[in-house]
C-alpha cells in the first residue's frame, strides 16, 4: 500500500494522506457545527442551489481538464481518497443509524449535530469532497470517450447525479398535507411539523367518497394479568369465519355465526345492518375450561361498546381487522380549468400539474367511519435528475454483473 | 396445509445432513456423488415446496417477517453452494451453506412464527416482491462471500490457499453487491410511491446504506492494490454490518423511529 520510505505528504499521496484528509474534514465539520451552536447547513432554494451545483460542476470540470497531470489533483480524484471518503460517510451514517434523529438529546450531542447528522456540516463536507472526487475521475474517464469505460461512467455518473441532485434539490421539496372531508373541496395544504403553516395549492381537490376495506376481525385470548395475547395451538392468527374452531390448552372455541356488519336489536341480539353503520359480531361456543352458554362477542365501534367473553381469568375478544385498503375518489381541478378524476390509494399516487398527490391517512379514531381523508401533495422538481442517476447506477450494475461473470477469474 | 413447517424443516435438515455424509463419502466412492447432490438439492426443494404452499395458504408472499425471510434464505443458500460446485468444482462452500441454512431453520423451529394474514396498505405494492427477493439473493451471496473469506483466512494460515479461492470470495461479493444495489434502488423507488420520498434516512434505510457503502469500499479497495489477505478479512467481517442492517436494526436505540418496524420477529 504505502510505499516504503516515503515520508508523509511526499508525492504521490496515498492512503495515509487520504485517511488523514477524510478525518480532518470530518473533525473540521464537527468543529464548525459546534461553533455555530448546532445549526446545521441550510441549502438555499432554487435558483441559488442550482447555481451552486453548476459552479461545483464547472470547477470540477476545469480542475480535471486543466490540471490533469498534477499529482495532487490525481490524488484528489483517485481511489485512495474515494475509499477514505466512503468509509468516512459510512461512519457518519453510523452515527445517524445509532443516535435517534430529529429529537431532543443531551446539549453536547445537539450542539455537535448528532441528532440531525444528515444536515450537519461534517456530512455536507464529506459529500462535497465525494462529489469532487467522483467528478474528477468521471471527467477523466469520459474525456476522451471510450466505450470500455461505460460501466464506470454509469456507476459514477449515476451516483454523482443522484447524490448531487438529491442533496442540492432537497430544499425545493414541498410536502403539504391536505385534509378534505367528504363532499367538500380544499385548495390549501399544511406544512407538517410545528407551525402548521398553510400554503395555497395550484389546484383544488374535491372529495366525493372515502372508503376503507378492512381485513376480517381476529379472535384472540387476552390474559389481563400478563397483559398479552395468547396464541392458540395452531400458532396462527385466525380470522373469524363461521365454522372456525380454535383450541387453547383445555379450551375450545367454535364460531357458530358471524355477522360482518350488525347492530344490537331491541332485545340485544345483533341484527344485520348496512356496512356504513354496523360492526362485526360473532356467536361463539366455548367448551372445556371456562365453558358457558353460547354468547355473542363484538369488536365495538363508535357508540357501541365491545363485548368479550370471560374464559376463566382470561377474555376472549374480537379485534377489528386492520385496514386493507383505503381510497379517496376525488376530482382535481387546476387553476387553468383542467381537471382530472382520480382514485387515490396508498402506493398509488396521482400526478397533477407537477405535483404528486398521495393518499396519506384518515381520522383513525373513527376508523372505518371516517369521513375525513388526509391527502398529501408533494412537489419535487429535482426528482427526474435523481431518477436518471438511479437508473444509471442500475444500468452500470447490470453491466457489472455481466462483465463480472465474464472476468471473474474463478474459472481456471 | 399438507406440509407443516416442523415436518418440512426436519425433512430438509435430514436431507442436507444425509447428503453431506454421502458427499464426504463420495471422495472415496465417486459413484455416490450424484445421489449426494440429489439429496442436497432435495433439502432445498422441500423448503421451496413449503414456501409455495405457505404462500398460497397466506394469500400473500411470505416475505414479511424476518422468520419468513429466513425460510427463503434456507431454501436459497444451499443452492448457491451447489451452483458453485457445479460451475467451478469448488465443493467446500456447500457444506457451510447447508449448515447455515439448517441454522436458520433451527431458529424458526425454536420460535414458531406467528403469522398474520394482514398486509398493511403500504406493503401492497408491485415493488414488494422484487425489492425483498433481490435483497434476499444479495444477502445469500454476501453470506457466502463472508464464509468464503473466513475459509480463505484459515487456508492462508495453513499455508495452502489458492488465488482461485480468493477469486471466488471476490466474485460472490461482486454479485452480492449488484443485488444489494438493486435492492436499495428498488426500495427508493417504492418509498417514493408509498411515502412520497425516495429517501428519508429512516434507520432501516440508513443501515442499508451503511452496508452498501461497506461493500462499495470493498470494491474500491480490491480494484486498488490492497493486500489480498486484508481483503479476505474485510469480506469476512463486512457481513456483520449486513446483519445489523438486516435484523439488528430492530434492536437499536433508533428502532422506534422506523417506519419499517412491521418487519419485526
Ligand atoms: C455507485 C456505486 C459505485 C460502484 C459500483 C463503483 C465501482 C468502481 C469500480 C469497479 C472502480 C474501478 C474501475 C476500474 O478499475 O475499471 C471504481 C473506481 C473508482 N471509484 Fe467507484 N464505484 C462507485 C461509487 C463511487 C463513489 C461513491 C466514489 C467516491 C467516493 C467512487 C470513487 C472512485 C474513484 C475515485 C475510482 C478510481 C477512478 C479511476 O481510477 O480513474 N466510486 N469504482
Amino acid at each position: 500500500m504505502t510505499a516504503k520510505g516515503r515520508t508523509w505528504f511526499q508525492a504521490p499521496w496515498q492512503y495515509r494522506e487520504s485517511a488523514l484528509t477524510a478525518i480532518t474534514a470530518t473533525a473540521f465539520g464537527f468543529a464548525v457545527q459546534y461553533t455555530l451552536k448546532g445549526t446545521g447547513i441550510d441549502m438555499p432554494q432554487w435558483p441559488l442551489n442550482g447555481v451552486s451545483l453548476a459552479l461545483l460542476a464547472l470547477a470540477t470540470l476545469t480542475i480535471a481538464l486543466a490540471f490533469r497531470r498534477r499529482p495532487f489533483v490525481q490524488w484528489l480524484g483517485g481511489i485512495p481518497l474515494g475509499l477514505s471518503l466512503i468509509i468516512a460517510l459510512a461512519l457518519i451514517s453510523f452515527i445517524g443509524g445509532m443516535v435517534p434523529q430529529g429529537i431532543e438529546g443531551s446539549p453536547l450531542a445537539l450542539r455537535l449535530g448528532l441528532h440531525a447528522v444528515f444536515s450537519s456540516w461534517p456530512f455536507a463536507l464529506i459529500v462535497g469532497l465525494f462529489l469532487l472526487n467522483i467528478g474528477l475521475s468521471l471527467v477523466w474517464r469520459t474525456v476522451p470517450f471510450n466505450i470500455g469505460n461505460l460501466q464506470f461512467i454509469l456507476f459514477h455518473g449515476g451516483f454523482w447525479l443522484a447524490l448531487a441532485c438529491g442533496v442540492f434539490g432537497r430544499s425545493d421539496l414541498e410536502r403539504l398535507i391536505v385534509p378534505v372531508y367528504e363532499g367538500r373541496s380544499s385548495s390549501h395544504g399544511m406544512i407538517s411539523g410545528e407551525g402548521r403553516e398553510l400554503r395555497r395549492l395550484p389546484f383544488s381537490i374535491h372529495l366525493h367518497d372515502f372508503s376503507i376495506e378492512e381485513y376480517p376481525p381476529e379472535i384472540l385470548l387476552y390474559d389481563p394479568a400478563a397483559d398479552r395475547f395468547i396464541m392458540d395451538e395452531s400458532q396462527t392468527m385466525t380470522e373469524i369465519r363461521r365454522g372456525v374452531a380454535l383450541t387453547w390448552k383445555g379450551t375450545r372455541v367454535e364460531i357458530l355465526d358471524y355477522l360482518p356488519s350488525a347492530m344490537p336489536g331491541a332485545d340485544g341480539t345483533p341484527v344485520a345492518a348496512p356496512t356504513a353503520a354496523g360492526i362485526p359480531y360473532a356467536m361463539v361456543r366455548i367448551t372445556g375450561t371456562g365453558a358457558q352458554p353460547d354468547t355473542w362477542i363484538s369488536t365495538g365501534g363508535p357508540g357501541m361498546r365491545p363485548y368479550a367473553a370471560e374464559v376463566g381469568s382470561r377474555y376472549l375478544i374480537m379485534m377489528p381487522g386492520s385496514p386493507k385498503t383505503y381510497r379517496s375518489a376525488v376530482t382535481i381541478r387546476g387553476l387553468d380549468g383542467s381537471s382530472r378524476e382520480a382514485l387515490l390509494e396508498v402506493n398509488k399516487p396521482v400526478n397533477f400539474a407537477g405535483w404528486k398527490i398521495y393518499q396519506m391517512g384518515y381520522d383513525e379514531a373513527s376508523g372505518r367511519f371516517s369521513t375525513l381523508s388526509l391527502l398529501e401533495a408533494i412537489r419535487d422538481p429535482w426528482l427526474p435528475a435523481v431518477y436518471l442517476g438511479l437508473f444509471m447506477i442500475l444500468g452500470g450494475n447490470a453491466l457489472f454483473f455481466w462483465n463480472g461473470i465474464k472476468r471473474s477469474g474463478v474459472e481456471r | 396445509m399438507i406440509l407443516d413447517f416442523t415436518t418440512a424443516a426436519y425433512l430438509s435438515i435430514a436431507l442436507w445432513a444425509s447428503g453431506t455424509m454421502l458427499s464426504v463419502a463420495s471422495k472415496r466412492a465417486p459413484a455416490l456423488q450424484r445421489p449426494a447432490t440429489a439429496l442436497n438439492l432435495g433439502g432445498s426443494l422441500v423448503m421451496i415446496a413449503f414456501i409455495a404452499l405457505y404462500w398460497s395458504a397466506l394469500e400473500r408472499p411470505p416475505l414479511r417477517t424476518l422468520g419468513e425471510t429466513r425460510l427463503w434464505y434456507a431454501a436459497l443458500i444451499p443452492l448457491v453452494g451447489l451452483l458453485v460446485e457445479g460451475r467451478w468444482k469448488i465443493s467446500w462452500l456447500k457444506y457451510y451453506c447447508m449448515a447455515l441454512a439448517s441454522f436458520f431453520l433451527t431458529i424458526n423451529l425454536m420460535h414458531p412464527e406467528v403469522f398474520d394474514k394482514a398486509l398493511m396498505p403500504a406493503l401492497q405494492s408491485p415493488w414488494f416482491v422484487p425489492h425483498v427477493v433481490v435483497y434476499l439473493v444479495g444477502y445469500v451471496l454476501l453470506a457466502a462471500s463472508s464464509v468464503s473469506g473466513w475459509h480463505n483466512i484459515f487456508l492462508t494460515w495453513r499455508k495452502n490457499n489458492t488465488p482461485q479461492n480468493d477469486a471466488l470470495a471476490h466474485y460472490l461479493a461482486l454479485l452480492g453487491f449488484v443485488f444489494l444495489t438493486f435492492g436499495l434502488v428498488f426500495g427508493a423507488l417504492w418509498a417514493k410511491d408509498a411515502w412520497g420520498n425516495y429517501w428519508s434516512w429512516d434507520p432501516k434505510e440508513t443501515w442499508a446504506f451503511i452496508a452498501w457503502l461497506i461493500y462499495l469500499g470493498y470494491l474500491h479497495a480490491s480494484s486498488s492494490r490492497v493486500d489480498r489477505l486484508k481483503l479476505q478479512w474485510y469480506l469476512a467481517l463486512a457481513f456483520l454490518v449486513l446483519l445489523v442492517s438486516w435484523f439488528g436494526v430492530n434492536y437499536l436505540p433508533t428502532a422506534p423511529n422506523s417506519v419499517h418496524t412491521y418487519q419485526q420477529s
